[in-house]
């Protein structure tokens, strides 16, 4: 019996020991790769990293990293699918995406993600953050993340909602969310008005405008990558041009356009055009890049698979490009077989690239020249200021209804640049639609490949021409807007389709 | 004198102590009944014994072996065979933590030997489990080595949680699913070889899982992998050799009709007359008509060899094991190949004390040159090997004519078909040469347990074990062409460990008040704890093209697979079982679990149930029924468990994660916890009466089962604009799985030289949801990103297939007629002459389609119907065992019934961009007018929407309904007398084939499939996947 008594006891310790053993703390544990929203807008650098986050999740791929920007230029008649991938744009191209196409579901999500992350930012700074860096910084920082909000509705606007000039703004816009979510539960919220989304968009850069510092540093890179005030000067010249507020952009082009040239913006960061077009997409960050999204060639950093400006519009390595040679420039009707356009004009010298022969002849945008190796880490354009000069260039003409000699002067400007031989003067145009339509064309030019297009066609309620097999589409036409995702209306019970 | 009186008193019995197979049996004892006298048999099996008049009985025992009793009579020679304790396996069961007898069981568990797994051309045991249970249904879903099938035991019983059972390996629960990063599968199960397995449990209902409380719902398998026997070294020696070929691949068109049909098409397309075909010369100088599934599949040759030594001394046995497997896909390039070792060892130091335990090592290799498509999510690369197979068109070649890759950029080269620029497709031949998609897993499970039997009536065990997973994933990629072009080469590595540690310790009382009150009684505690890391390296641009390895040359360097993560639960448990006369039994289980994924951490589980054996009984026994019935048990269970299987390590937590915007550091808004989660409830409900008739030589089980699912966690999907970064998980909805199994088992004819024994078993399962989250009518389950076919909705089963429905083709214009929500017949037509519309109404296209809600289109979200279900209603198998002398032949059959298949690929095959086509569009596409009763549309260059690739269309759905030869194995047995010429104690060759054939109206290649692995709600789709593979096999064991 003694040796049953010395494993009872063994049997007894071991008991105990497992019993007591356990660990409770582990019961609770704290994640260590990411931070708890308790406490995240505990500390200044916590807040700092929250606010480029609303920059950060703008230029995913998805939105204006890359597919905003391919999806607003491919729409237009400068292009022509080559890859007939339904997963990079050829629906988008040929105007009939579906409810549940890949573009039409992705870009939605992203945009919106970006707005909530804004809501978030403000409500967080409004109850803690405010006090944790200060009222000066506080005011910048939220003053930012209202022109991000502004920017990413417009954005939403361009493609998913009729034109302004359809109704003066009376047609269903997009769900129009000013507070933020962070549970489930939020999803029905019916459509509000175009009119109402800009009313928002003009709100959120006014106020942006008052708050924003003028300049973050002469020279400074900050000054292309975050919103000052200039950049919300110069995002008004475009919500009004596409609210056809002509005078206003007047108004708001003046602040920052000298009334002669060499134009330049008197106040804030000083904005002027570069001698030489092709600087502006090496060096990504001089005065004319009012602002640009930043890409490096770090993982979380770059705009992702099928997502890049140059995989779309370079050709394959094979024909001297970088890309995947998604898109080629229309040779047929699209801008690059415009003869006004001539072929020592800059911008064709440096952005366009003629491969093949015969039926294999192509010529293609290399506007992006950053390649594959690099995960396509060009910046990505969102405004530049030859836009501004050629945004009151048509303000001008539109509200006077005259050849406007400075209108004519700031189509010089932009044009001389990159061609120098073609100069224009108030005699070379008969009437003031004439020079629209140069100041038009010369847009085409100008921001190929910049995203730029769909929204001039739409604007003015213009047909989207047909392009190689891709039929014309009039404002009348299915098509002519994206239809409203699928995932939206299967969970918002109170949105509508287009 | 004396010595005289002796020898007249005692005398010598002789005799051999052999297995059933007639394998001598060392070491056995061998004793007089009711004396002390007795000895010990010799090495040969051999004994001689001496003893006295009075002896009458002789009783012989050895481990792991039923005794074994016999009389003396006059005998002087008395051999004596002993059966191993194995064939007992129908009769002891493994519960948790522990066993049971069957008798006593009230519970539904099923036991299937190990050896249904061994001597298969398989990677893991679950592979080879289908038909085999009632209850258990096993699709394997893809021809791709090592991929885990979809393994459900009673019906789907979660929705965005895992349905895959706990596996539980010598009492250690195991990883399981696909562990690797890369496009060769790694199913975590591979490091057990089947040819090691003792048994396999299956609890189903709650009074066998509810033991493992809050992650039973899915049911639990139980491994109990092979320990030794006391008595001489065994050795023996297994191995096979294996042949495998696709089967039923899709007939495609060949150069000539490739040409001439997509010609026509052009013709139909007037925005498309650019495009021309053009046949062309290859390497070989003859015109390219190339069979892409040929570049594609092989036919992969596997061999196998297994050698295992069990044996032990009085109070020490062992078992030792070590396996080689080098297996072949019949993709090309995709391979498994594994090397692992096994030792357990028990030993019982005293009369109160065991010690023993269990190493196990295994190395595996996944191995693959790219993606197959064939895995989830991989449906629609444009890589995918199952996709390439029939998409590329016969007029292309693998090579140029000077032997160079035929290529262009990271596509095919396209130069012979004029009009488009570039075909994104990639030639797969670079990719097969170049590329290498591999992982290689370490995986060291172990254990150690110490038992105390302080009193006969208690058994007090503490086990520790532990379960690594390190595993290395190796991708690269080829500048030259394909994947790696874009990024000029691409490599990828990553290096993950899991671990799991546990602790369990238990206490376990059995005893017997008076003589017929039976309790056993169970108490333990047990803790796990799970840590997961992850890291690695992603790098672009290759400075050299002659490197292909991720520590060389790049240019570009990037982090990849950081993860870090960890979860622990404490549980404790306990479990009376207790019985009158092993005839009224009862047994309940409880446990209370702790989960720290949890928000809501604690949860208690139970489990109840009764039985009846009716055959024990007097009124039984003296009716006469008891004649016939052997045995006759009417028994139930009920009982709650949970799930929580797949749950994120930290989903209570809303959190922010690090980004970069411009290479400064952000932090971002990345995830919505929920801090009230809890585990998915499951109430199951099991009856059934189980008999045996004639001595046992037919029994049947039958029950009915119902898993009432509460409290499923769905990650509730928000609607877009509402911004959140992730649908979060809530507890909501509901839905059950009930059916009725049925099993038999009959030996048919048992004679001296031929037998014959069947298995049969049939399942029905009904699953249905009953609710979802508020406001949340159906959850829609994508394909890869890309393709939407299955819907889950209220009142319906999981991932319903919900596709667009049509009206045929027109017979006078050759468009297809869509059916919108409403029923109206839409025309449809690609290419929209001026003045015409692309949905109209009328057959001439001039009056433009509306929808009711003023759409101008057909369109899934507003046009498709919930069409088909895809789950299963009906599954089984019939097994047959025959034995003629030396000869046996196991014949399998598996069979699934009342489900529908999604055939996407078919989609593919008839779109009419340049895509090659399936060949029946020589004779089911519309051609001239008046042509009624086609499949397909009128061909028209880029039309992807008349017969379903933009969108999926019912003509694309078809009965999975097949049976299918599973397996067919003959072998024979070398005769004794041949054998005791040679020094080995069994030798038996076998030939064996799997899937040899298939029953099915199924066109695709194999209606057992899913392109979506084991996602719950994507069953039922097959698009672009590698069918299975018809493997033949040879094989041969040697017993020395």
């Amino acid at each position: 019996m003694k040796i049953n008594y010395k494993y009872l006891f063994l049997a007894g310790v071991g008991a105990v020991t497992a019993f007591s053993s356990c660990r409770r703390e582990l019961l609770t544990p704290v994640p260590q790769t990411t931070i708890s929203d308790a406490s995240s807008f505990s500390t200044p650098g916590r807040i700092s990293g929250q606010l480029l986050s609303l920059y950060g999740v703008m230029k995913n791929g998805q939105f204006y990293g890359g597919r905003y920007v391919i999806d607003m230029d491919i729409r237009g008649e400068d292009f022509i699918n080559q890859t007939n991938n339904l997963i990079t744009g050829a629906d988008v191209w040929a105007l009939n995406p579906t409810n549940s196409a890949t573009a039409v579901v992705n870009l939605w999500p992203q945009a919106y993600a970006t707005i909530n992350d804004c809501n978030i930012f403000l409500e967080g700074m409004a109850s803690t953050g405010t006090a944790v860096v200060g009222a000066t910084l506080a005011a910048n920082y939220i003053a930012e993340a209202k022109l991000v909000r502004a920017l990413s509705y417009y954005s939403l606007l361009q493609l998913y909602a009729r034109p302004y000039a359809d109704g003066n703004g009376s047609k269903p816009g997009v769900p129009l969310r000013l507070t933020a979510l962070k549970a489930p539960g939020f999803s029905d919220l019916a459509r509000s008005s175009v009119a109402e989304v800009y009313a928002q968009i003009l709100k959120d850069l006014n106020e942006a405008e008052t708050a924003l510092p003028l300049t973050y540093g002469a020279g400074s890179a900050t000054n292309t990558t975050r919103a000052h005030r200039n950049t919300a000067i110069a995002l008004k010249t475009r919500v009004y041009l596409s609210m056809q507020q002509y005078a206003n952009v007047v108004t708001e082009a003046n602040k920052i356009v000298s009334a002669t040239a060499p134009f330049t913006a008197a106040t804030g960061v000083p904005h002027a055009l570069q001698a030489n077009i092709a600087t502006v997409f090496t060096n990504y960050t001089t005065a004319e890049s009012i602002m640009s999204m930043p890409n490096s060639n770090t993982a979380g950093d770059f705009p992702g698979t099928q997502n890049q400006l140059a995989y779309y519009y370079s050709p394959p390595t094979s024909l001297g490009g970088v890309g995947n040679g998604e898109f080629s420039l229309n040779d047929a009707t699209g801008i690059a077989a415009d003869a006004t356009w001539t072929t020592t004009d800059a911008r064709r010298t440096n952005f366009v690239l003629k491969t093949g022969t015969g039926s294999t002849a192509r010529s293609w945008l290399v506007k992006y020249k950053v390649g594959g190796s690099l995960n396509y880490s060009d910046y990505v354009p969102v405004i530049r200021y030859s836009e501004v000069l050629l945004n009151l260039a048509e303000a001008k003409v539109r509200v006077s209804s005259t050849v406007d000699a400075q209108a004519v002067a700031l189509l010089n400007a932009v044009r001389n640049r990159s061609d120098a031989a073609t100069i224009f003067t108030v005699a070379s145009f008969a009437t003031s639609t004439d020079l629209i339509n140069a100041i038009l064309k010369e847009r085409r030019i100008e921001f190929l490949g910049e995203g730029l297009r769909n929204g001039d066609l739409l604007r003015l309620l213009q047909t989207i021409p047909a392009k190689g097999t891709a039929q014309a589409k009039t404002p009348a036409d299915v098509g002519y807007i994206w239809p409203i995702p699928s995932s939206e209306l299967s969970l918002n019970k109170l949105a509508v389709d287009n | 004198m004396l010595c005289m009186q002796l020898t007249a008193q005692q005398r010598t019995i002789i005799g051999k102590v052999t297995d059933s197979k007639g394998d001598p049996i060392p070491n056995a004892s061998i004793q007089v009944k009711g004396t002390k006298i007795g000895t010990t048999s010799q090495a040969d099996g051999s004994y001689s014994l001496v003893i006295p008049a009075t002896a009458k009985n002789l009783i012989y025992s050895s481990i792991g072996m039923t005794d074994f009793e016999t009389s003396i009579g006059n005998k002087g020679v008395i051999n004596a065979e002993l059966t191993s304790s194995d064939k007992n396996l129908q009769e002891v069961v493994v519960v948790g933590y522990g066993t049971q007898r069957r008798k006593e069981l009230t519970g539904n568990t099923v036991t299937l030997k190990g050896s249904i797994a061994a001597e298969k051309p398989i990677q893991t045991f679950d592979q080879a489990l289908a038909g085999r249970a009632a209850g258990v249904q096993i699709t394997v879903p893809n021809g791709v080595v090592n991929s885990p099938p979809v393994f459900r035991i009673r019906g789907t019983n979660s929705i965005s949680l895992s349905s895959y059972p706990l596996i539980i390996v010598d009492g250690v629960p195991s990883y399981s699913g696909d562990f690797s990063s890369t496009s060769a599968a790694g199913n975590a199960l591979g490091n057990i070889n089947p040819n090691d397995i003792e048994s396999i449990d299956i609890a189903k209902d709650a009074a066998a899982a509810a033991i493992y409380g809050s992650r039973a719902a899915n049911g639990v398998v139980f491994i109990t992998t092979k320990r030794g026997k006391s008595g001489k070294a065994k050795v023996s020696y297994n191995a096979w050799a294996s042949w495998s070929n696709p089967y039923r691949l899709p007939k495609v068109l060949n150069a000539a009709d490739y040409i001439a049909f997509k010609t026509t098409a052009v013709a139909n397309n007037p925005t498309a007359s650019a495009v021309t075909y053009n046949l062309i010369k290859g390497p070989d100088g003859k015109p390219v008509d190339t069979k892409w599934s040929d570049v594609v599949y092989r036919q992969g040759f596997s061999h196998n060899h297994n050698v295992n030594v069990s044996g032990g001394g009085d109070n020490t046995s062992y078992y030792f094991s070590a396996g080689y497997t080098d297996q072949q896909g019949i993709l090309r390039k995709n391979g498994f190949k594994r090397l692992n070792t096994l030792f357990n060892i028990d030993s019982r130091v005293s009369k109160i004390l065991s010690i023993g335990g269990k190493i196990s090592f295994s190395n595996e290799k996944n191995l693959a040159a790219t993606t197959s498509g064939s895995l989830s999510g991989a449906a629609f690369n444009t890589a995918g090997l199952g996709r390439l197979s029939f998409v590329l068109p016969p007029i292309l070649s693998p090579y140029n004519a000077d032997g160079t890759y035929n290529i262009n950029g990271s596509a095919i080269g396209s130069s012979n078909i004029t009009g488009l620029s570039t075909i994104s497709y990639f030639n797969p031949q670079v990719a097969l040469d170049l590329n290498r998609s591999n992982s290689e897993f370490n995986h060291i499970t172990s254990n150690a347990y110490v038992q105390l039997k302080p009193f006969n009536f208690l058994t007090l065990k503490s086990l520790y074990g532990i379960d690594y997973l390190l595993i290395d994933n190796d991708i690269f990629q080829t500048p030259v062409s394909g994947d790696g072009y874009a990024s000029n080469g691409y490599a990828w590595a990553g290096a993950e460990k899991y671990k799991t540690t546990l602790w369990t310790n238990t206490a376990q009382a059995d005893f017997t008040l008076g003589t017929k009150h039976n309790i056993s009684a169970l108490v333990g505690t047990e803790q796990t704890r799970r840590t997961s890391s992850g890291y690695g390296i992603n790098r672009t641009s290759l400075s050299d093209p002659a490197y292909n390895v991720v520590q060389a040359g790049f240019t570009t360097n990037n982090p990849a697979d950081l993860f870090l993560g960890e979860n622990y639960g404490v549980s404790e448990f306990a479990r009376l079982n207790y019985n009158f006369d092993k005839k009224y039994l009862l047994s309940g289980n409880i446990r209370q679990d702790e989960y720290s994924a949890l928000g809501i951490k604690k949860g208690t589980f139970w489990g109840v149930s009764a039985g009846w054996e009716i055959a024990r009984e007097k009124f039984w026994t003296e009716s006469g029924l008891g004649h016939v019935f052997s045995s006759f048990k009417v028994r139930g269970s009920y009982g709650k468990v949970g799930n929580v299987a797949g749950i994120g390590d930290y989903s209570p937590y809303s959190t922010y994660g690090s980004g970069l915007y411009g290479g400064l550091a952000t932090l971002q808004f990345n995830a919505v916890g929920n801090p009230n989660l809890r585990w998915e409830t499951s109430k199951k409900t099991d009856v059934g009466i189980a008999f045996g008739l004639f001595n046992d030589r037919l029994t049947a089980d039958i029950a009915y089962y119902k898993n009432d699912i509460n409290d499923l966690i769905l990650n509730v999907p928000q609607a877009p604009s509402t911004g959140l970064p992730n649908a979060p998980q809530q507890n909501v909805g509901s839905m059950y799985n009930k059916g009725i199994e049925l099993s038999l088992n009959a030996t048919i004819v048992q004679s001296k030289d031929f037998s014959w024994s069947s298995s049969f078993n049939i399942s029905t399962n009904k699953n249905e949801i009953t609710s979802l989250a508020p406001g949340l009518t159906n959850i829609l389950t994508v394909t890869s990103g890309s393709e939407t076919v299955n819907r889950t909705e209220v009142g319906k089963s999981l991932g319903y297939l919900w596709v667009i429905r049509t009206g045929g083709v027109d017979p006078g214009t050759g468009k297809r007629i869509f059916i919108n929500s409403v029923g109206t017949p839409v025309y449809y037509q690609f290419y929209v002459p001026a003045g015409q519309n692309q949905y109209s109404t009328t057959a001439d296209g001039l009056t433009k389609y509306v929808s009711p809600t003023g759409g101008t289109a057909i369109a899934q979200a507003a046009d498709a119907v919930m069409y088909k279900n895809a789950v299963p209603k009906i599954y089984g198998g019939f097994n047959n065992d025959f034995h003629y002398k030396n000869f046996d032949l196991n014949v399998l059959i598996t069979y699934q019934t009342g489900f529908y298949v999604y055939y996407g690929s078919n989609a593919g095959l008839h779109d009419q961009r340049w895509w090659e086509n399936g060949v029946d569009v020589l004779t089911d596409a519309w051609k001239t007018k008046d042509d009624a009763g086609k499949k397909y549309a009128k061909p028209v260059y880029n039309d992807n929407v008349s017969n379903g690739s933009s969108m999926p269309l019912d003509i694309n759905v078809f009965k999975g309904d097949f049976a299918k030869l599973k397996n067919l194995t003959l072998g024979f047995t070398l005769p004794r007398t041949v054998l005791e010429k040679t020094k080995l104690a069994s030798v038996r060759f076998y030939v064996s084939g799997q899937n040899l054939a298939i029953v099915t109206k199924y066109p695709g290649p194999d209606p057992e499939v899913s392109s979506n692995g084991n996602t719950t709600t994507g069953q039922g789709v097959d698009r672009n996947t590698s069918g299975n593979a018809r493997t033949i096999l040879v094989g041969l064991n040697i017993g020395f």
